[in-house]
């Protein structure tokens, strides 16, 4: 074991200590060892000691495996060789025991048995191994029903959040369409054909606890159409006090439901005289405030689908994105073709005319909106845009004049 | 040798969960949170599960888990999930139970909450453990703010939730672009050129190309077969490094800390936020980055004093304006702070609504 | 005229052969330049020509901040300098 005296700093406090987790690999595994070893080297020098590779892998995939070599490879032969293999994760991460100690034992024999629950897109991460051990694991994986998640210039691991599996507000079936999509798209995740990386990102509602909107190229958020459901009688226990808002997850013992609830609504479509509370449903935005304050008097209504919103991404290249609605409603109903078809269309398209690194949302300012519409055989719907456009520049082409002389708002 | 399987994706999920949810499935009607870490989720047909919330260092070693699976073996028959923040769940039938899985993970040393007002698991990246071009660590930076923030973590004192995110390089692998705090690792200089090492690993075509700003040159002098690298075009991400190892993006003096701060991703009462920069340096300080720890407490502590009912950091600060932000939190304004990217003019100010 | 099948295979490894370390080709590429001359290939046919190369381990995908199609060759990361 190599002296580190920095980590074992990280060791006290009430946050658990991923150093003495790892201490504890380090006792049984030389790779772990030297992993803390060349981790107290970057604490002391204050630059990371690993080398990127990009040739390892499984045979016939592009994806799953990132390699990873250290820079000190003699200081730390463990991690000479410390490559990076993604199992993708089922549906909402859920997990039976027996399941998860099977991935361990895999681990354990092939790998590190240090590992990353979950990693950003959503994958189980196993952190470290060398070459020759990433066949093997990939044949105990598939043995045990388990495949690798998506790499590189491909469709990434779809993820989700719980949805109906244990969530009342989920508007459509997540998890479904999360494991359906991954299923369909298994070509283009592991075999990289893409421009860049391509996410999707499936949340139930607009509280969005998958981070859609922000961190998958294709957000597809859960909506209702129709009406708020509403319980009068919980309300009233909401206004009495018997009932606690936020299902009793914030530092106020009471909600005021004029003050807290009415009033904050931002498109001010509700009111409440002391006994009812009355919305303006075809006025609402579906922002889900009065809903997450009142979990048992008010839930979204029974005509749900989700909206699809597109081109979101971190910063590299051109600033970060969020994405925008591209398909106010979408009905989500299994097997998803017209999501299936849609992606497929959008995928076609950018692969098409994406530049090398350039994510969907960057070519859809590139070419424009109405290049992306065209291109993708979608109409535009004004929930596309906050606002339209504030400048003259907007222009005519000829296909516009002959849908005006044929009667027409859009070209066919 | 038997076929080699491949393309057959995960395992279907229905797998994976209790009994209670395949017949509750999409007929939950609502929840309560019990306490700060217990749910509660009620079915229609008067069903019920518990979920025990706690937080795990996301970087996690095979003991762990099974330790976790043992909990779950013992109490919960067997089924447990995990987060999109990397908590995990303790998914219970029996209500008497909850008292013993947590018991169960007090001695495990798992902290239990991350519900409601609380300041959740920080979403994190690999930092120094695995990645090539983090400019920060990533696990101890978010063990050293967790272990500050920890009285956030188990109860349900702030004014709204906290989401807390940590990326260590502008490639942001972490997203943390739409987070209430979110902590960035920054570097600052450009690449250096290790003209010895790249003859002998790197393809001189393929690493110009590889850069997204077009920085990089072959060397005027042919007889060094290298590159040079226009440093003002440079933007540090590291993807020259990625192609050839002979040009490492890392500095051990001028990488650091930023903090960006207000950012959100749900809809409720205001659309989903950017988050924005508050403060453009702090230093790179292993093991446990004080400076960056007490500036988060600075802003989260103004935030919980400041802010209203159900505000969250984004909507407070965009209600005070950001000129008192950086003056409650004691945070210098600074060339850094005015944005001089592509949409920059969208964030000057054109109107007389600010404060002195 | 389209290619057949094995005829395709090959001239697919020859372009990949012949840009080895100058440019670095990501499958769209592949499929851009078959088309431009041969304009009557079906694109599923370059797909799985790609596919087979792959499988036999003749090519391998590669990732460099993009995924590519290259020779197998060892890396500079994985060299000891």
């Amino acid at each position: 074991m190599h002296k580190t005296p920095l980590l074992d700093q990280l060791e006290s406090g009430p946050w658990p200590s991923f150093i003495k987790d790892l201490k504890r690999v380090a006792a049984r595994k030389k790779p772990a060892a030297d992993l803390l070893g060349l981790l107290e080297r970057s604490y002391k020098d204050k630059i990371t000691h690993w080398k990127h590779g990009g040739i390892v892998g499984v045979l016939g995939y592009g994806s799953g495996i990132i390699g990873r070599y250290t820079d000190l490879p003699e200081e730390f032969p463990g991690v000479e060789h410390f490559h990076t293999v993604r199992v993708n994760q089922p549906s909402g991460w859920f997990y039976t025991t027996k399941a998860l100690r099977e991935l361990c034992d895999i681990w354990d024999e092939h790998g590190s048995s240090i590992l990353n629950v979950h990693g950003s897109t959503g994958d189980m991460i196993f952190l470290g191994t060398t070459t020759p051990e990433l066949e093997p694991c990939f044949a105990k994986l598939t043995a045990k029903g388990w495949d690798l998640g998506g790499s590189g210039s491909a469709m990434r691991s779809p993820s989700c959040c719980v949805g109906m599996a244990r969530c009342e507000w989920s508007c459509y079936d997540t998890m479904d369409l999360c494991y359906e999509a991954t299923q369909n798209f298994q070509f283009e995740m592991h075999r990289p054909s893409f421009p860049y990386k391509f996410k999707i990102k499936c949340s139930g509602c607009p509280n969005d606890c998958v981070a859609a909107v922000a961190r998958a190229d294709m957000s597809v958020i859960g909506v209702w159409k129709d009406d708020i459901r509403i319980d009068q009688a919980a309300v009233k226990a909401y206004a009495g006090g018997e009932l606690k808002p936020r299902g009793g997850a914030t530092p106020y013992a009471k909600l005021d439901v004029q003050a807290d609830v009415v009033a904050l609504c931002p498109t001010a479509c509700m009111a409440f005289d002391g006994k009812t509370l009355k919305i303006d449903n075809k006025n609402c935005n579906h922002c889900m405030h009065c809903i997450s304050l009142m979990p048992q008097a008010l839930r979204p209504g029974t005509e749900t689908g989700a909206t699809l919103l597109l081109g979101s991404h971190a910063p590299i290249l051109e600033g970060a994105q969020m994405s925008w609605v591209i398909v106010p409603f979408m009905e989500m109903e299994t097997p998803y073709e017209p999501f299936m078809d849609l992606v497929a269309n959008i995928t076609e398209w950018w692969s098409e005319n994406g530049k090398n690194r350039e994510r969907v949302g960057e070519l859809m300012l590139r070419l424009g909106m109405r290049a992306f519409f065209k291109g993708v055989g979608l109409e535009p719907p004004p929930q596309t845009v906050k606002t339209p456009r504030a400048n003259p520049f907007f222009f005519w082409h000829e296909e516009d004049f002959e849908a005006e002389a044929a009667g027409r708002k859009y070209i066919k | 040798m038997s076929e080699r399987i491949t393309d057959i994706g995960p395992p279907k999920y229905d797998k994976f969960l209790p009994p209670v949810i395949k017949d509750n499935y999409g007929k939950w009607k609502y929840h309560e949170i019990l306490e700060p870490g217990v749910l509660m989720h009620v079915s229609e047909s008067g069903a019920k599960i518990f979920s025990v919330r706690g937080g795990s260092g996301r970087l996690v070693s095979t003991d762990f888990i099974k330790e976790v699976c043992d909990i779950a073996d013992k109490f919960c028959d067997g089924y447990l999930r995990f987060t999109s923040r990397n908590n995990v769940e303790f998914l219970l039938t029996d209500q008497g139970k909850i008292a013993d899985v947590k018991d169960a993970c007090k001695k495990m040393g798992i902290p239990i909450g991350a519900t409601g007002h609380s300041v959740s698991n920080i979403v994190h990246t690999q930092g120094w453990v695995h990645c090539h071009t983090p400019a920060i660590d990533a696990s101890g930076i978010v063990k050293a703010v967790m272990d500050d923030l920890f009285e956030y973590f188990g109860s349900h004192k702030l004014p709204a939730q906290v989401r807390i995110a940590l990326a260590c390089c502008l490639n942001m692998c972490g997203a943390v672009h739409c987070s209430d705090i979110a902590i960035l690792g920054i570097h600052r200089t450009a690449p250096k050129v290790d003209h010895e090492r790249l003859r002998h690993l790197c393809e001189i075509p393929t690493t110009i190309a590889s850069c997204p700003t077009g920085a990089i040159r072959p060397h005027p002098d042919k007889a060094i077969k290298s590159v040079v690298i226009n440093e003002p075009r440079c933007m540090y991400c590291g993807n020259c490094y990625t192609m050839c190892p002979a040009l490492p993006v890392f500095d051990s003096q001028k990488g650091g800390v930023a903090l960006l701060v207000g950012g959100k991703v749900s809809n409720a009462k205001s659309p989903p936020i950017f988050s924005k920069l508050a403060v453009p340096y702090l230093p790179n300080n292993p093991p446990r980055w004080p400076e960056t720890v007490q500036a988060i407490r600075k802003i989260l502590t103004k935030y919980a004093e400041g802010a209203n009912k159900y505000e969250r950091v984004g909507e407070w600060v965009e209600r005070i304006g950001w000129e008192k932000f950086f003056e409650v939190c004691d945070i210098p304004f600074t060339f850094q702070h005015i944005d001089d990217y592509r949409w920059a003019y969208d964030t000057y100010r054109t109107s007389m609504h600010f404060k002195f | 005229m389209a290619l057949s099948k094995e005829a395709l295979a090959e001239y697919i490894y020859d372009m990949v052969a012949k840009a080895q370390g100058k440019k670095n080709l990501k499958a769209m590429d592949v499929q851009k330049a078959v088309l431009k001359e041969h304009p009557d290939q079906n694109k599923n046919d370059i797909k799985f020509a790609i596919k087979d190369l792959i499988d036999g381990g003749r090519c391998v995908y590669t990732y460099f901040g993009g995924s590519y199609i290259e020779i197998p060759h060892e890396e500079g990361a994985a060299k000891k300098v």
